[in-house]
């Protein structure tokens, strides 16, 4: 054998090299499945350093609540930190940077990663800051360069509630800082909490400064545990041991007669109030749920009250409340008013009158509407206990620390000149004390809101029981029954999930073999085809054997002995290969195709399984198909094979070859038809299986022409090569299976790539930018309408702009922070981010689906449908839904509340090829119902004619906000490139199995040539100039290739119809490429002829005539 | 139609294969080229059939020397005037034995309209209209160098040059390709040379060509 296999080495080694190739190909996509996962890992433990855990709350509660954590005794580390998020200009640069974290650290923050953070104390006036190398680059900052760090400040009272500071000076806060120092970008300067593989912008500030300037002494709201042994679990429990009432954002306030739970947001969330009352209530404690809001009128007939706080409680049902005569007050019913006895005497009112109340209602968009509603005096309570108790109303900034009403600052427009000095008397005795009182069930019916529905609760003592020892049990149990989740305080096992996201949105293993799969088919078959020529070579050798009685089976297994021998050596060799395949990849992955990845920081891994898994596999298939060649010796009659003919056609085989090509046919024709119903996942699986199948059969139908008899009426010359090509069916059949593959790759691929939304297209409603050209997204939420006068001018605008914005339409949409579910994030993405639609937009409508659950008229409607009660219709875009979340339309997915319960996100819709990858779509209503603690708007679209003028204008005006405007073109092409970047490397592949094909269809080319030499000699003692002869071969390669690429092209094109439209595909460079493969082929062909016809014929002649 | 060899030398490098080899031959001529093997007669053949030109010397057909021709024209002069007939047949084995008649008549365009039927008239004086639709893998050897013999008459040319066409034939066989040659040869008149070895095959043609170390003598 040995001598074998040194004797033929020339084919032995083209035979090897087709191993190697095969080898190197999978093993090199198994390689680069394997380096992405890595990298990503690599990523995930870097950004973390020794987090194991991180608690983010929208809340701020006791730094202290760290040391707490781990005196918990659950063996962590717990470092407080204060993470917010805003947007970064060079103070005297202009440049901006927008996404910017800034971090609050100390010391202890340092602890968890290996590095040292340059010094953060404050010398003298200016605040240091250290920002990592991608936000210094992006600021195009030195050290010593001033920044203004701009952010949304932690307000207690909810900014969107009437209480809350919504105006632009209040929600968004603006610091100097100065650069002190530079981390590079990785290890602390890459920290973050969220899986991205691309660098976030790091602002550290020092944490007590930070706090400082906040005015939140001693608070934060991040905490980042690490585990100080392996075996410590989970920090949850600590928490929930560590954690107060205070970290829960409630206070109880302890009077003579009773304490009083509130909260530091001023509502109390229904569940929160519902745990309270459900506490006392268990307990036998009376209790009085207090609702205060506050009317800026209370009329009767001329006379006028401004400004009042009214209470909505049933005081009187616990008789808690007395009238100005000493008796019980009523409890007032529906449509009553009691007032107390101040404000009936400032008013000349008497039980019976009509009171008219006029008060604020926060609309959409902090509009304030003025609502009207007039109740009857039901009574006049008595100056004293709850009827002129300042402590029904909680305290909030601007009001309670005024020394007198004009000196109120309010959030909501007041007009000073209407207090009285009699108002101002009632302030300096009685402060805030509401003057009116309803009932309960009224309070709720006009004040409740998402942001809760009661101020205050009261309870009392237990009989006999002082009133401190009563609130100190209260406290407790209350705190039991409270959980920090139901305060939204959760730890998440960050490095857990980091590491589980790192497994990829998108398996590249499976990506890159999918893809490679035709090329390694492509390989298997030159290597059967390489061996088979080998064989035929030696068909003499095979006759004598024969002849000299060996069996078949033992010829047989002596090639096939020689086979191992060289698909092992071949194989070895392809390692090495496929270790410069992944590289190549990666490199490229890093370089040529970085918006495919997002990130350089990719580097090979090496894995043993991939690597035995890679050769391992392309053994058993380069064998397989070796042992196909083989498996034909011995049908051939000895004379026969010592004649040198090894294979013909039979019978029998023709019709197998019928057989398959008609099995095959139908086969593709049921998957096309499992496709066009199938889910978007499974018809791709169906597309790939439609693609075989279907290449199967028109090679099968090829192979039955080759064996057919074709009968010619009139020969020509171009004819004879075309029929030349059926001259060793089998051969040619190879040559052409390896075109048609590489080519079913390359129109596949190229079929699904897409070109830009341009011109008329980019304005219609069903584009992929739903007719909106401009998205913009803010780092700090917006709180007032840019399509109103007023809202403008509260976000700053001035007249000016009004010839802009007037010819604009914005919808405003809320965000949910979370991860980025597109194309643009490789990590699994764990907690989706979700916008909350308006309702304007629903209305509106635009944008294509893809699906959708129910075909309703107006399919944006769905969102509004009622679904179970911990249901949420969603709509999410169809790539994003299929590739990146794995789900399908009807699939849930979880998400926690800021209660802390688990709601559904149901895909409702799916949307087509649209801006919304990044997201996910819930109604504005379900939004704020399930998560309330979201404030404001932070994503928003618009409808414009002067797209780059109110980008500008947008970015100018609201630079603190951290606006960023794109075109929506812009923002589609940043997916599309992901995917065309894609679909690039896999033409790559293609093209290198067009390679294949073409060195295939050379090498066959030159061996026809050899083995027909006397037969060419022959034709040219006829008259046939080398020229002809050159057209001969020319016809027969060009056959060939043309056969392979109709059959690869139109197996692809027809499997992507289920996708897009015959229309709709980019039928330009599809041709371009399928000419520009047809040239390559032909020019390989025609080298391949030029050194084969240079070979001298004569001889052939001589050797054999003579 | 005439030939004639006139001091026609061929070497290859520094082996001398043909030496100063004359002779002349007319229409309806026919001569066998005998000798060793090695001695040259396939060189002198191929020579003679314009295929491999003359160290020196110079071969003149019909007055005119074929190699002063461009090689376009040379293949011309070849496709009309000359047929070729040798041991192994070089039929193309995916043609039917119409086609393998034919593809003479396919090197030029002007090949004519008459070709199929006159390929057809081969064949049927060859013997084989039951065969026509057959492809070689189906005929016997016989049968073969029959077509091969239409194949070469095809164009109608005026020289047939023969190597060893009954070489693998049986002795039956044989004599029957050598009927049909001769028969052929005669009612075309063409000018006939064969390479044999055959010493009664030899003795069927007119006269006798002897190549002994390179040099042709007539016996």
């Amino acid at each position: 054998m040995r001598r074998s296999l040194t004797f033929f080495w020339r084919i032995h080694l083209s035979v090897m090299l087709g191993v190697a190739v095969a080898t190197a190909v999978l093993t090199g996509a198994l390689l680069v499945g394997d380096s992405v996962r890595d990298s990503l890992r690599d990523l995930t433990l870097d950004r973390l350093g020794e987090i194991d855990h991180a608690l983010v709350s929208e809340r701020f509660f006791r730094a202290g609540l760290a040391r707490d954590i781990e005196a918990a005794g659950d063996e962590f580390t717990v470092v407080p930190a204060v993470t917010l998020t805003g947007s970064a200009v060079h103070a005297k640069g202009g440049a901006r940077a927008s996404r910017v974290r800034i971090l609050g650290v100390d010391s202890r923050f340092e602890n968890l990663f290996e590095m040292e953070m340059p010094n953060l104390a404050r010398r003298g006036s200016a605040t240091p800051f250290v920002a990592n190398e991608s936000l210094r680059r992006e600021l195009n900052a030195r050290v010593g360069d001033a920044i203004l760090l701009s952010f949304e400040p932690p307000g207690g009272i909810h900014r969107e509630s009437l209480f809350g500071r919504d105006e632009v000076s209040e929600s968004i806060q603006t610091v100097r800082v100065r650069l002190t120092g530079v981390l590079p970008d990785r290890g602390m300067g890459r920290f973050g909490l969220r899986a991205r593989q691309d660098v976030p912008l790091n602002a550290f500030v020092s944490l007590p400064v930070l706090q400082e300037t906040l005015g939140l002494p001693a608070r934060v709201n991040t905490l980042l545990a690490s585990k100080g042994t392996q075996d410590a679990g989970d920090p949850g429990p600590g928490l929930s041991r560590a954690a107060t009432l205070d970290d829960l954002g409630l206070s109880t306030r302890v009077e003579a007669d009773h304490f009083a739970v509130e909260s530091t947001q001023f509502f109390l969330k229904p569940h929160v109030a519902d745990t309270i009352l459900g506490l006392a209530d268990g307990w036998g404690m009376p209790r009085l749920a207090i609702l205060t809001y506050l009317a800026n009128t209370i009329r009767v007939g001329e006379r006028v009250l401004p400004y009042s706080t009214i209470a909505a409680m049933d005081a009187g049902r616990v008789g808690m409340l007395r009238l100005a005569d000493g008796s019980g007050a009523p409890v007032p019913g529906e449509g009553e008013v009691l007032l107390n006895a101040w404000a009936a005497k400032d008013l000349h009112a008497v039980t019976g009158d009509a009171v008219d109340v006029a008060y604020f209602e926060v609309g959409p968009k902090e509009a304030l509407k003025t609502r009207r509603v007039t109740f009857r005096l039901a009574g006049v309570v008595a100056m004293e206990g709850l009827g002129a108790d300042s402590l029904l109303t909680p305290e909030f900034p601007g009001l309670h620390d005024a020394e007198d009403m004009h000196a109120w600052d309010p959030p909501f427009p007041v007009d000073l000149k209407r207090i009285r000095p009699v108002d101002e008397a009632y302030w300096d005795a009685y402060r805030a004390a509401p003057k009116a009182i309803v009932s309960a069930a009224t309070g709720q019916r006009l004040w409740r809101s998402r942001f809760g529905n009661f101020t205050s609760i009261r309870i009392g003592p237990l009989p006999g029981e002082d009133v401190r020892r009563s609130a100190g049990r209260f406290r407790a149990g209350l705190r039991e029954a409270l959980s920090p989740e139901a305060a939204g305080l959760v730890f998440q096992p960050v490095r857990e999930h980091g590491l589980a996201a790192a497994s990829g949105s998108t398996n590249f293993s499976l990506l890159f073999s999918g893809f490679s799969l035709f090329l390694i088919v492509s390989a298997a078959l030159l290597v059967g085809l390489l061996f088979r020529l080998g064989v035929e070579q030696r068909s003499d050798e095979v006759g004598v054997l024969m002849a000299s009685g060996f069996t078949v089976a033992a010829i047989r297994r002596r090639f096939m002995g020689e086979a191992i021998w060289l698909a092992g050596l071949g194989g070895l060799g392809g390692l090495g290969g496929g270790l410069a395949y992944g590289w190549i990849m990666i490199a490229g992955l890093r370089t040529w195709w970085v918006p495919a990845v997002g990130t350089t920081e990719l580097a090979l891994h090496v894995s043993g399984f991939s690597l035995a898994a890679g050769y391992l596999i392309s053994q058993l298939v380069v064998l397989l198909s070796i042992r196909m060649t083989v498996r034909r010796l011995g049908r051939m009659p000895v004379r026969a094979l010592l004649s040198g003919t090894l294979y013909v056609a039979s019978a029998d085989g023709g019709r197998r070859v019928r057989a398959y090509a008609l099995g095959s046919l139908g086969l593709a024709a049921a998957c096309l038809a499992g496709a066009a119903n199938a889910g978007r996942e499974a018809s791709m699986a169906l597309f790939f299986g439609c693609g075989a199948c279907l290449l199967i059969s028109g090679l099968g139908l090829l192979s039955m022409w080759f064996r057919g008899r074709q009968h010619a009426t009139a020969m020509g010359i171009w004819r004879m090569g075309v029929r030349n090509s059926a001259r060793n069916p089998g051969r040619s059949l190879l040559c052409a299976s390896l075109i048609a593959c590489a080519c079913f790759v390359v129109v596949a691929v190229g079929a699904h790539r897409r070109a830009d939304v341009t011109g008329d297209a980019l304005n219609s409603r069903t584009s992929g930018g739903g007719g909106f050209q401009l998205v913009a997204e803010t780092d700090s939420p917006l709180y007032h309408d840019l399509n109103t006068e007023d809202g403008r001018f509260e976000l700053g605008f001035s007249g000016e702009d009004a010839d802009i914005l007037d010819r604009a339409r914005v919808l405003p949409f809320r965000v949910l922070p979370g991860e980025d579910v597109s194309c643009l994030n490789l990590y699994r993405p764990r907690d989706p981010r979700v916008l909350g639609v308006p309702e304007a937009m629903i209305r509106r409508g635009g944008f294509s689906f893809d699906r959708l659950l129910d075909e309703v008229e107006d399919p944006w409607t769905l969102l509004t449908r009622r679904l179970e009660s911990d249901v949420i219709p969603a709509f999410g875009d169809v790539n994003s839904v299929t590739w990146i979340l794995h789900k399908k339309l009807g699939d849930d997915i979880p998400m926690r509340t800021d209660t802390g319960e688990i709601v559904r996100l149901r895909l409702v819709g799916l949307l087509k090829n649209s801006i919304f990858q990044s997201e996910l779509l819930v109604s504005e209503r379900n939004f704020t119902a399930h998560f309330p603690d979201r404030s404001g708007y932070g994503y928003f679209l618009v409808e414009t004619d002067r797209t780059r003028e109110l980008g500008a204008l947008l970015e100018r005006r609201l630079q603190d906000a951290g606006l960023d405007a794109m075109p929506t073109p812009a923002r589609l092409a940043r997916f599309r490139t992901v995917e065309n970047t894609y679909l690039s490397t896999f033409q790559t592949l293609g093209g290198l199995g067009v390679l294949l094909g073409t060195f295939g269809l050379g090498i066959v080319m030159v061996r026809n040539v050899v083995e027909r030499r006397a037969e060419l000699a022959a034709l040219r003692t006829m008259g046939f100039r080398r020229l002809l002869l050159s057209g001969l071969l020319f016809t027969e390669n060009g056959f060939l290739m043309l056969a392979g690429m109709v059959i690869g092209g139109v197996s692809a094109v027809v499997t992507t119809v289920p996708h897009s439209t015959v229309g709709e595909l980019p039928w330009g460079s599809l041709l371009a490429t399928l000419f520009a493969i047809f040239g390559a082929g032909l020019a390989a062909g025609a080298v391949g002829i030029f050194v084969a016809l240079r070979i001298p014929l004569l001889p052939a002649l001589k050797r054999e005539g003579a | 139609m005439t030939l004639r060899a006139e001091r026609v030398s061929k070497h290859y490098g520094d082996v001398s294969v043909l030496r100063a080899v004359s002779f002349e031959m007319a229409r309806g001529q026919s001569a066998a080229i005998v000798g060793p093997s090695g001695s040259g007669k396939s060189t002198l053949l191929h020579v003679l059939g314009t295929l491999d030109q003359p160290s020196s010397g110079r071969v003149e057909i019909d007055g005119r020397d074929p190699y002063t021709l461009k090689e376009k024209d040379l293949a011309r002069f070849r496709n009309r005037g000359i047929g070729f007939v040798f041991q192994d047949h070089h039929l193309l084995p995916q043609y039917t034995v119409l086609e393998n008649v034919l593809i003479p008549t396919l090197a030029f365009r002007d090949g004519g309209r008459d070709a199929p039927d006159r390929a057809r008239a081969l064949i049927e004086r060859v013997g084989l209209a039951h065969r026509i639709d057959h492809r070689p893998a189906a005929l016997s050897g016989g049968e073969r160098q029959r077509v091969a013999v239409a194949r070469a008459l095809v164009n109608r040319p005026s020289l047939l040059l023969c190597d060893e066409p009954t070489g693998s034939l049986d002795r039956a066989r044989a004599n029957e390709v050598g009927d049909l040659l001769f028969e052929l040869h005669t009612q075309e008149e063409t000018i006939l040379i064969g390479v044999t070895h055959s010493l009664e095959m030899a003795a069927r043609f007119e006269r006798r060509l002897e190549l002994r170390e390179g040099t042709c003598v007539e016996v």
